[in-house]
């Protein structure tokens, strides 16, 4: 299976054709049309479903309809999903998704509903679907059908203290060897701090690897094959663990991005690699709004394939009531909503939204806001949603990259045997129906 | 009353009891017998990761004699399970007479002491993650401030099981403790009697009188935290997810990523069937060595 890229230039956007047919059916629209139903959303709680359901009154007042939130950590939400899901239950009717890293697998075992008819012809007049990413909406179609629509954009990119880089006599890095040599500096000129955190908890760590192998100019699958043992993917693995290892706060191997933010805002570590989403948690207090600096991870022989991803709102294929969970997702996913979100800090999907000029002015209020922005619109541009393997057994695949790369941490292996134990185990879940 | 009037009355006598006592036998063949049941039936199914179900065999068990990772896990639990219990009893009997002897103690100092297991097993585990984080965290700085080295806790793959079967003997130690200390409230003052009569010392009072006559409730404590601690989950969930790499992968950590991440429900039944089976094994021991120390 091919990587999923993003471009800009994508073929055949999914909605322009309905274009031409969605304004009669607009004209007739109502909000009101399943007034009093309850519809029920199963949500990770995370910064982008915390910020959406600041709005929830706002949605019951407009449709007259009941919200159920039902909202989770991520991996408690996945398997109550799969809960669910495995029962043909209809307790829940709306639920958020990660199509790179679940949706290969979701979609074949048929539990998203089809968005496409209800999205072309039960749309509001300023739902503007194909305001959306065309590239995250394609990310979202399987086999034809469209099985979620975008919250959000996002992906790792580069928190870094620019008064920490002054004092050190550093300047923003460019490159991968870059940020190794900025580590080195760090690590003497200024003993107090971190030089370099990231993720290193096992399941969490092909989220921000990835982007490194992409930028190296590794793949995952070659031939077949997995493709960890080539010389871009020791490269990758062995520049990587050697950053958390070498430079990283003590105990990384349990760090993902609660203790990412939690010692990048404290102001202990000096660069932090994380996700774009974390933009409001890290600013949180004030104390690194005025001395951080933000890019997309620096370039490797490969150059910048920033890794590129969006959570998706879904129908449950078993929801008795698909017409009116499509009323909430459509609400949730709309101009109107995704810019207030992005006014908290989450990545508006719609390019509109991001050249609203009240989200301008708020991203002109701070130079680290313009920041973000600047490195979102690159991984809008360059981005590559390929988040570990893309098979269906995606989940399980970012288990062994993960326990490669804690392996490389730990000092457990050298790094031709690490990428020879994942490798068996990844060629098993490659070939595995 | 005729031989046939008294067997129609034992019979409705019978019958009544099998009525009154349907809902009970119902919701236990419900609840407790099906849940079971399906369990051992998904275990000779498999799942591919797309949901599609087929029937097995023995496939799933065959599958687990050759998984190194079971092997691993059952390795850890194991480790995990003697570490914390012999922690648990050791600390939890001397906790018992210090509450048993210190009857001045006043009520709120006995309250704390005893607070920790009836913390939620989630809380008590972010709680621990933020004191024993070796960057920001305040068992380090506490470490430092004495001069002593930081420790990487839980993020060491050496020191991870020994944490973590602290944290959860600080938890569960003052559960044993209050089950011991009804065991001493219970034993006969008559023997603690002569013993003082005959000039026995406190040590030898403990070692030949206490403990004896102690060692049934201990182990009926034993039993009890034995099937806990052989399905040791919530604490590793929250803190470490059996890491550094597999470190702290239990057998029941094992099983739930295999049925919840992977969604390989067969195997993961077929693992958590033979974890069952150890912690089954586990109690009839105890059970057994109950029947030989009781007095």
């Amino acid at each position: 299976m091919k990587a999923r890229m993003l471009a800009t230039h994508v073929a055949l956007p999914v909605f322009a054709i309905a274009a031409a047919s969605a304004p009669a059916h607009a004209a007739d629209f109502d909000w009101m049309k399943f007034k009093g139903k309850t519809v029920t959303f199963l949500a990770n709680n995370n910064p982008v479903a915390q910020a959406l359901l600041t709005y929830k009154a706002d949605f019951e007042k407009l449709t007259g309809m009941t919200l159920k939130v039902d909202a989770y950590q991520e991996q408690q939400m996945r398997q109550r999903l799969v809960t669910v899901m495995n029962a043909n239950s209809d307790e829940v009717d709306v639920f958020m998704t990660l199509p790179s890293r679940e949706g290969e697998q979701f979609a074949a075992a048929g539990w998203y509903g089809d968005l496409t008819a209800m999205a072309r012809n039960e749309v509001a007049k300023d739902y503007d679907p194909n305001g959306l990413s065309q590239a995250l909406l394609k990310a979202a179609t399987f086999n034809g059908k469209l099985t979620s629509m975008p919250m959000n954009i996002e992906g790792p990119i580069f928190y870094y203290r620019t008064d920490i880089f002054k004092k050190c006599g550093l300047d923003a890095p460019k490159t991968i060897k870059d940020v190794e040599a900025a580590a080195e500096k760090i690590k003497t000129c200024d003993g107090a701090v971190t030089p370099f955190v990231s993720r290193g908890l096992k399941p969490a760590i092909a989220y921000t690897f990835s982007n490194m192998l992409h930028n190296i100019g590794g793949t995952y699958i070659a031939s077949g094959k997995s493709n960890l043992c080539s010389a871009k993917g020791k490269e990758a693995l062995d520049t990587y663990s050697r950053l958390l290892r070498d430079f990283g706060p003590p105990g990384v191997v349990n760090y993902s991005f609660q203790q990412i933010s939690a010692l990048y805002r404290s102001g202990r570590a000096a660069m932090a690699f994380e996700s774009s989403n974390e933009l409001r948690t890290v600013m949180e207090g004030g104390a690194r709004l005025k001395d951080t600096g933000l890019l997309p991870f620096p370039a490797g022989e490969a150059g910048q394939v920033p890794t590129t991803i969006g959570w998706g709102m879904a129908v449950s294929s078993h929801s008795k009531q698909p017409e009116a969970a499509w009323y909430f997702v459509q609400w949730a996913t709309s101009p109107e909503v995704q810019k207030k979100m992005a006014l908290q800090g989450i990545a508006p999907p719609r390019p509109s939204v991001a050249k609203d000029p009240e989200y301008r002015k708020w991203i002109d209020e701070e130079p680290v806001r313009k920041e973000w922005q600047a490195a979102l619109d690159v991984l809008a541009t360059k981005g590559s949603s390929e988040v570990g393997y893309p098979i269906v057994a995606n989940p399980e695949s970012r288990e062994f990259i993960g326990q490669a790369v804690q392996d490389l941490i730990l000092k457990q292996k050298p790094v031709e045997q690490a990428c020879a134990d994942a490798d068996k185990a990844l060629d098993a879940l490659i070939a595995r129906k | 009353m005729s031989d046939t009037a008294a067997r129609l009355t034992q019979d409705r006598q019978k019958l009544e009891m099998a009525a009154l006592s349907a809902p009970a036998v119902i919701f236990t063949v419900a609840m407790i017998a099906f849940p079971v049941v399906y369990t051992i039936w998904l275990g000779f199914q498999t799942f591919s990761s797309t949901g599609k179900q087929s029937f097995a065999g023995l496939a799933n068990y065959s599958k687990l004699i050759s998984d190194v990772e079971f092997w691993h896990g059952l390795w850890i639990t194991i480790a995990l399970f003697v570490l914390s219990l012999v922690l648990q009893l050791v600390f939890g009997v001397w906790l018992a007479l210090v509450l048993f002897h210190a009857k001045r103690l006043p009520g709120i100092v006995r309250s704390l002491f005893i607070s920790p297991f009836m913390m939620p097993p989630v809380v008590a585990g972010m709680m621990w993650l933020v004191i024993l984080d070796p960057s920001l965290g305040a068992a380090n700085y506490i470490l430092q401030s004495f001069g002593l080295p930081p420790s990487d806790w839980l993020a060491s793959p050496t020191w991870v099981i020994p944490t973590v079967a602290l944290i959860d003997s600080w938890q569960w130690t003052p559960y044993v403790a209050l089950i011991v200390l009804g065991g001493l409230q219970s034993l006969p003052p008559s023997v603690y009697e002569a013993a003082q009569i005959d000039g026995a010392s406190a040590f030898k009072t403990f070692q030949r009188i206490t403990l004896p006559l102690l060692l049934p409730t201990i182990v009926t404590a034993a039993i009890l935290r034995s099937v806990d601690l052989l399905r040791f989950f919530d604490i590793i969930y929250i803190t470490t997810q059996g890491g550094p790499g597999n470190a702290s992968n239990t057998l029941n950590i094992y099983g739930f990523r295999i049925g919840f991440e992977f969604f390989n429900i067969g195997y993961a039944s077929a693992l958590m069937l033979t974890l069952t089976a150890i912690v089954f094994g586990a109690v009839l021991a105890f059970n057994r060595l109950r029947g030989a120390v009781a007095w």
